[in-house]
């Protein structure tokens, strides 16, 4: 990784530029970086030059192969999906658990039984609805608390600061749920020569992500339309429905996705990651079965709590059938295709790719 | 026990010259007072509060120096003595209801007392209004010695009332806030009772009353050619006369004397200076062929002698002026008497070298290790440095490059280091918001930077309250913050409309400043802005809001607050402070700079200034590793 630069390079490069996530992991370090909704600013030069935010952000350079190697100690064989152990269907088997999930659940219920078998203390999660239309993150103590959590908000969330304020009090095994970048931020804390608590994070949950929105703009186009302090779920159906569903307290309301696409957040067009890569276990929507999970178990740690799981009844699992699998692949290599087309077309030069640093294997395969 | 309560005629005391000025409305027999604080004129009221019970006048703060001046007023037509105090920049404030009271005119004895602040060492401008005198025809007494405050004083009572026009005496804050021999007179037997007859209006046949103010005038400057207030000291028939008035008596008596012109120089002083004592002063100039003028601020005398001189010319012959356009004194800044020695000097063609450079030098380094660099800054505990601090950092998440429109207050200072070079603008009481409505109108001509106008919760009273009105009415996108430290900070926390007690510290209704903004019609939130991640979140969501609306940050002085609780001790643990590491790089002491935080370059840490520190505990909420400790918490 680069070495020698800090806050006032971050917000040039990254915030400035427009590529931030929002994921919230320069956030909560120091006095000097703030979020309020998914906005993170430097508030005032901190002058140091060798700083943890620039280290930790997935939107500083990023090189992938050095994060396989470092995570799944080899190089991905794999370019759609990353590296895997298995991808299969999966569903919590509590239903009240699979009612409450956006889908089957298996987030919430693997977090809470991890939880409750002592294999993490505690676990940032974000809240998706809390009398608001922006999501809130917080660290939940105990897997009663889980399920309040469950459900998805397609607002992206600064997460990753709970979890920097959690590490700087906290001496428990932490869990983590996470969008993509939020993931790919974690690993980086984990890998940075900066002394953090990172490495006390034993589990992290990757959601699948395609695009995430910014807040300004959504709540914008809300207003008016809807109170968006009554928002109970958001869901965006598989193709073809190619919708945004609100269901609030007052009824339900659809979007045509092609009218949401506008307030989806500039950074997502140059993001490389669908499937939460360097998770432990990612988890997904199958298209066309509706409580369940696609899931796809990363590393052995990952498969150490999936296997107790099922063992103990808390999830099932089926094969994912071939055609979804190869539809998981295409729709991921496709998000792959169109960040470094997008990437190109800003920096203007095919060998700029901002801060992405694949192996030259790679961009053969994926150009 | 207050000096100006003391009922001992003939005896000399100590006072300051507000006090002084206090007891000559004592000794006029004053009915009733008010004023709205301003540096330096505050102490007049508040030696006149602390013996309201004591004489059973009336005293009172009000609301701005303009209703001050009308309330004052209105005691005078009903036949009551009354004495209003403010400092210049109110003069401007309660200028309209002056340019209309001169002409309706007035009946008991009303004296307004302009102080002037040269230098602006506590104002946002300098201003000389002995101008407003002239301008709106009014007599203008100038005292020039504490014991002189006091007299002009009661003086001004009874010119008054004998023309019926308010009088104006104009103090600076070297006589104001210096103190002096004043000798005491009899303390009256107040008792007068009050009646409304007639009628009061301006307006009504204004040219015959123009013409009959101007009578009035001449019938003051007759008044003035006897007056005690003026004299001349020095050789007879001297060639070079010194013409002064107020401050510029004592300064220019030390450059004589300093130069040992004593035999050659004589010193007209002035204390009637409008309209000026016409023959009084031609019969001392006639042996004059030269002449220098002091003053503090304007060349208001010089230019006014100098009309005197012209019409005066066949019996006066030529005679040199020396003063502001020739040069020879600046007309800005604080008088003193090196600068009129030097003027002096310089005319006469004798050596002064006025304070040896070296030894001034000297006397630097000799004190300088003893003191520490201090910027101008709020104090130890303010909540206004987080206020700034809340500001700062909504406006930068904010990102739309949105800045400040300040006011008059102690966050005033917001403009320097202390508040983060946050106010972008400063003027007059109540320009903040007024400001604030016009940049926030101009939209149509893409200027979008949102603008948050910063005001003091005595400025919201003041004068804030029609700006906040303007931007409802005509749907202007500003932000107010009101800092509300729960009373006039500035000037020495006198009560206001929001402190629920009086002048005299009676229990008085609060006037609610929400209730206000409801009332306008502008959506109002109230934090706390030691809370600060929800104070700049809450200021974020309001910046995103159209139209105009309020947040009013609440948290009293907490210099006010300590007065009356025991300070919290706080510390610094060395062993989480991680000073100057990626994660804090001297947060406290070096970003949000409380002078209570010092950093220690031999331990590398940050520490308490046990002396300085009030015990607010800010910084323990916003220290990144919790190394700031509160006793007790
Ligand atoms: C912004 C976003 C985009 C997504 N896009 C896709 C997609 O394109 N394809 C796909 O298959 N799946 C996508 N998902 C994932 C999907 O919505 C489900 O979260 C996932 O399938 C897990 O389902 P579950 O039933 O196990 O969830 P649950 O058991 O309900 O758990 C959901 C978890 O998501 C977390 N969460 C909710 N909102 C956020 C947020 N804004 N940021 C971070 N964490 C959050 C909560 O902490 C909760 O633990 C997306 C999720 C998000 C938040
Ligand atoms: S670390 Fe995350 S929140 Fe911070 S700048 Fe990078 S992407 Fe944005
Ligand atoms: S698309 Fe990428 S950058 Fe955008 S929210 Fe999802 S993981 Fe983050």
């Amino acid at each position: 990784m680069e070495a020698g630069k800090g806050s006032t390079d971050l917000e040039k490069e990254v915030l400035n530029a427009g590529l931030c996530t929002s994921c919230g992991a320069c956030v909560g370090i120091c006095p000097y970086i703030k979020v309020v909704k998914d906005r993170v600013a430097v508030i005032e030069p901190c002058g140091i030059t060798d700083g943890k935010c620039y280290d930790f952000c997935p939107r500083t350079l990023t090189d992938i192969s050095e994060l396989d190697r470092r995570i799944f100690g080899q190089e991905r064989s794999d370019s759609s999906l990353g590296p895997y152990i298995s991808i299969e269907m999966a569903q919590a088997k509590d239903s009240k658990t699979r009612n409450r999930g956006q889908y089957g659940g298996v987030v919430s219920a693997l977090t809470a039984y991890a939880m409750s078998k002592g294999e993490i203390g505690a676990t940032v999660l974000t809240k998706p609805f809390n009398e608001s239309l922006m999501p809130t993150s917080v660290l939940v103590e105990d897997s009663s608390q889980v399920l309040s959590c469950a459900g998805s908000n397609y607002i992206a969330s600064a997460t990753l600061a709970r979890l920097n304020e959690a590490m700087k009090q906290q001496t428990v095994s932490l869990g983590i749920v996470g969008m993509p970048c939020q993931i790919l931020a974690l690993r980086k804390m984990q890998a940075s020569k900066h002394e953090n608590g990172s490495k006390e994070v034993k589990l992290a949950i990757g959601l699948f992500c395609t695009w995430a929105l910014s807040y300004k703009s959504f709540h914008e186009f809300l207003k008016g339309k809807i109170n968006p302090s009554q928002i109970k779920r958001l869901d965006i159906p598989p193709p073809p429905a190619n919708k945004l569903v609100v269901v609030t307290e007052a009824g339900t309301l659809e979007f045509p996705l092609d009218e949401i696409r506008e307030f989806v957040k500039p950074t997502c067009g140059i993001c490389f990651d669908m499937t939460s890569e360097f998770a432990d276990l990612s988890v997904g929507m199958v298209e066309g079965v509706d409580d369940w999970n696609t899931l796809i178990v990363r590393t052995p740690e990952g498969k150490m709590i999936i296997d107790k799981a099922k063992e103990d009844g808390i999830i099932e699992t089926k094969p994912l059938p071939e055609a979804n699998l190869s539809h998981l692949r295409e729709a991921s290599l496709l998000k792959k295709k169109r960040a470094l087309d997008e990437i190109v077309k800003r920096t203007g030069d095919k060998n700029n790719l901002l801060y992405l640093r694949l192996s030259d294997a790679e961009l053969r395969k994926l150009r | 026990m207050s000096v100006i309560k003391i009922d001992r005629p003939g005896q000399s005391v100590l006072m300051m010259g507000n006090e002084a000025i206090a007891r000559g409305a004592i000794e006029a027999g004053v009915d009733f007072s008010s004023a709205y604080p301003g540096t330096p004129s505050s102490e007049i009221l508040e030696s006149l509060a602390r013996v309201a019970e004591h004489f059973g006048l009336y005293a009172e703060w009000s609301v701005n120096e303009m209703v001050s001046l009308e309330a004052a007023a209105a005691a005078s037509l009903t036949g009551l003595r009354a004495i209003v105090a403010m400092k210049q920049n109110g003069v401007n404030v309660c200028s309209d209801f002056l340019m209309t009271v001169n002409l309706s005119g007035t009946k008991g004895g009303l004296v307004i007392v302009a102080c002037d602040d040269p230098s602006a060492i506590s104002s946002p401008n300098e201003q000389d209004s002995r101008n407003f005198a002239k301008f709106a025809d009014l007599p203008l007494l100038e005292p020039a010695t504490f014991n002189e405050a006091r007299e002009m004083t009661k003086y001004a009572f009874e010119l008054s009332e004998r023309l019926g026009l308010p009088c104006i005496i104009r103090s600076v804050t070297r006589i104001s806030h210096s103190r002096g021999n004043v000798e005491l007179g009899e303390l009256p037997e107040r008792k007068r009772s009050p009646s409304f007859e007639g009628v009061s209006i301006a307006g009504a046949f204004v040219a015959l009353q123009h013409a009959a103010l101007h009578q009035k005038l001449e019938q003051a400057r007759e008044d003035f050619e006897n007056s005690k207030f003026n004299w001349y000291v020095g050789p007879e028939g001297a060639k070079f006369i010194i013409v002064t008035s107020g401050t510029g008596w004592f300064y220019s008596r030390e450059a004589v004397a300093a130069l040992g012109l004593d035999s050659e120089v004589g010193i007209l002083k002035i204390g009637t200076t409008w309209p000026l004592p016409e023959k009084f002063i031609i019969d001392h100039l006639k042996p004059a062929n030269e002449l220098l003028i002091v003053e503090e601020v304007d060349d208001f005398l010089e230019q006014n002698i100098k009309v005197l001189l012209a019409e005066q010319a066949k019996t006066l012959g030529p005679i040199e002026v020396y003063g502001a356009k020739s040069g020879h004194l600046p007309a800005c800044g604080e008088m003193n008497q090196d600068k009129v020695a030097k003027a002096l000097a310089t005319i006469k063609g004798v050596e002064y070298s006025g304070r040896d450079e070296a030894y001034a030098q000297r006397a630097r380094e000799l004190v300088q290790p003893y003191l520490s660099p201090r910027i101008p800054t709020f104090c130890a505990g303010c909540p206004h440095r987080a206020s700034m601090w809340a500001i700062k950092s909504a406006l930068k998440l904010d990102g739309r490059d949105g800045f400040v429109t300040g006011d008059i207050g102690c966050y005033s200072m917001g403009a320097g280091p202390a508040g983060y070079f946050q106010l972008k603008t400063i003027h007059c009481m109540g320009s903040g918001i007024g400001l604030a409505t016009g940049f926030g109108k101009l939209g149509q001509f893409d200027f979008n930077r949102p603008v948050v106008a910063v005001c003091g919760d005595s400025t919201f009273y003041h004068a804030a309250i029609p700006g906040l009105i303007n931007a409802r009415f005509n749907n202007s996108n500003v932000l107010m913050v009101v800092l509300d430290n729960a009373g006039t900070a500035m000037t020495g926390f006198q009560p206001h409309p929001g402190s629920g007690i009086d002048a005299l510290g009676e229990p008085a209704p609060v006037v609610d400043i929400e209730g206000i903004c409801r009332a306008i019609g502008v959506p109002v939130k109230v934090r706390d802005p030691f809370e600060l991640d929800e104070a700049i979140e809450e200021l974020c969501d309001l910046l995103q809001e159209d139209g105009p609306k309020v947040m009013v940050f609440r948290r009293r002085c907490h210099l006010a607050e300590t007065k009356e609780r025991p300070q919290k001790k706080v510390f610094v643990d060395p062993d989480k402070c991680i000073g100057d590491e990626c994660g804090c790089a001297r947060f406290c002491s070096r970003v949000f700079n409380c002078p209570g935080i010092i950093w220690d370059p031999t331990t590398k840490k940050a520490r308490i200034d046990e002396i300085v520190c009030t015990g607010c505990g800010v910084c323990a909420y916003l220290c990144p590793q919790g190394a700031i400790v509160i006793e007790g918490n």
